[in-house]
């Protein structure tokens, strides 16, 4: 994060890529992409590519890990040594990663009913195959799909969508350029139903003004990214086509 | 273009009014789904579902561990069911494929099962919990459908394992269950499959509206599957017994 000399991201109402200050890049959705998982997901989301299986409830591992009151959820986030121009070396956990599955973790621990299934674990297992900004909204959209598909019960349906500033505009769902170049960027993750926020983080300085009109721009464009969550979940049945079946 | 239902999803709002059912929940008064489902004759049905053991349900399971006390058998949950030496006769190894009845689910969702009846070799087969019902059908009409027209024996089980024996046409079994999943939401169900057995060679009669309860909708019930299915069943595990011996 940081401003670049020379670099200019907002020109004339319009952003890198052509689009004003609200639009969200091109978002696909599908649901039920794997065959061994329970539930699953493949998003779409820009440059974004993401695929989500979704294992559990099952046997909680190691057994000390387990709650007899709830189920626990695990979710891991990876990015794909080739996910970007940038060197992200082996795929396993790393520092960032690490951070991402926790965040993502607490996000889902709002909605899933865990007490449903007590000492059993829930494992959301999230790849990420390219990479070109909003990762992680981009992965908890996916990830909150994957879930409904596996028939896990919850509250509500996760949205999720990145805004931020740059060029001193507010933006919604920032590219890799405005997030590595721009001057800040804000992560959020609202419930459908009731507009509760169960994940905001922030890089950069925002002022309160700017925080609090960037929430309203998140809640009104998360609008767009659940209608085609839905529009995934409900297309695999509507076209009279789907099994999942094991043999 | 198939005829299907509207379909709901996760946290959606299905009645303005305050409904108890399974998989919803009730908040301010308002009724909202928890899993992925449809709405038919003012009925939310689970279209996605992890299965709950329940006490009476019938369930298909494999003996993985034999002990003094008892034995350890699958039954596609997140932990091992148990059966308990105590109350049953028959002796079971490491293997088995058993039919049996939930006795006992504890807090933490350990089960017990009674009533266990080994079941001789055959085709085992996984199906999400959801479809159970449909693969069942009102008063197990699609299962007999399936029995008549394959002449298979079927044993299914409330947790998604289904056991296919005897001397009949096992391909067409796997085929016709395949499409009841694919089809499972769909509206006109015992016709579609009947049709389709009728379509590989099999003579199936398709049951009327009378046989099937006076019900329109088809295969839709969860159904009190353990009475009718059940007498029926045993009559031909007595015959599989003699066969296997």
């Amino acid at each position: 994060m940081g401003k670049m000399p020379g670099i200019v991201l907002f020109k004339d109402g319009k952003r890198l890529d052509g689009r004003g200050p609200h639009d969200l890049r091109k978002l696909h959705i599908e649901a039920g992409v794997l065959e061994e998982a329970d539930g699953s997901a493949y998003v779409e989301w820009g440059g974004n590519k993401i695929i989500v299986g979704v294992y559990g409830p099952r046997e909680c591992i190691p057994k000390h890990f387990s709650d007899p009151y709830k189920a626990i959820l695990k979710v891991r986030y990876v990015m794909s040594p080739f996910a970007s121009a940038d060197d992200h070396g082996r795929s396993g956990p790393n520092r960032r990663s690490i951070e991402i599955s926790k965040v993502l973790k607490e996000a889902f621990e709002h909605v899933v009913l865990t007490n449903q299934f007590p000492r059993t674990q829930i494992e959301v297992y999230i790849e990420v195959l390219q990479a070109e900004g909003g990762t992680r909204v981009a992965s908890l959209t996916a990830a909150a799909v994957a879930l409904a598909d596996a028939g896990i019960p919850m509250r509500d349906i996760i949205s999720a969508v990145a805004v931020g500033k740059i060029d001193g505009t507010l933006v919604v769902d920032l590219g890799k350029n405005e997030d590595n170049f721009g001057e800040s960027d804000v992560p959020i993750a609202i419930t459908h139903r009731d507009k509760e926020i169960v994940l905001l983080q922030m890089d950069g300085l925002l002022t309160k003004e700017q925080l609090e009109e960037d929430i309203q721009a998140a809640i009104d464009a998360s609008e767009q990214v659940y209608q085609e969550q839905a529009r995934a979940l409900k297309n695999s049945y509507e076209k009279g086509e789907r099994g999942k079946l094991k043999m | 273009m198939i005829d299907t239902e509207k379909i709901i999803v996760p946290g959606e709002l299905i009645w303005e009014k305050e409904v108890r059912e399974p998989n919803t929940e009730v908040v301010n008064g308002k009724t909202y789904a928890t899993v992925l489902g449809m709405l038919r004759e003012d009925r939310f049905i689970p279209l996605e579902l992890v299965y709950k053991p329940k006490v009476g349900d019938n369930v298909i399971g494999i003996v993985t561990d034999v002990r003094h006390s008892g034995y350890s058998v699958d039954l596609n949950l997140a932990y091992d069911g148990f059966i308990n030496s105590k109350f049953t006769r028959v002796s079971f190894r490491k293997a088995d494929i058993i039919y049996g009845k939930i006795k006992f689910v504890d807090e933490v969702g350990g089960v017990d099962i009674t009533d266990a009846k080994r079941l001789p070799t055959g085709k085992l087969m996984k199906v999400p919990a959801s479809k159970v019902p449909r693969i069942i059908g009102k008063k197990s009409s699609m299962l007999n459908l399936i029995r008549d027209g394959s002449g298979c024996t079927i044993f299914v089980g409330n947790n998604g394992y289904i056991w296919i024996g005897g001397k009949g046409n096992l391909p067409l079994v796997l085929r016709t269950i395949k499409l009841i999943i694919e089809k499972a939401h769909t509206r006109g169900l015992t016709d579609t499959i009947a049709a389709y057995l009728r379509s590989q060679g099999a003579n199936v009669k398709v049951p009327t509206a009378e046989e099937r309860g006076g019900e329109q909708s088809q295969g839709f019930e969860e159904g009190p599957h353990q009475d009718a299915p059940r007498e029926k069943s045993e009559e031909k595990e007595k015959e599989l017994d003699i066969e296997e011996m």
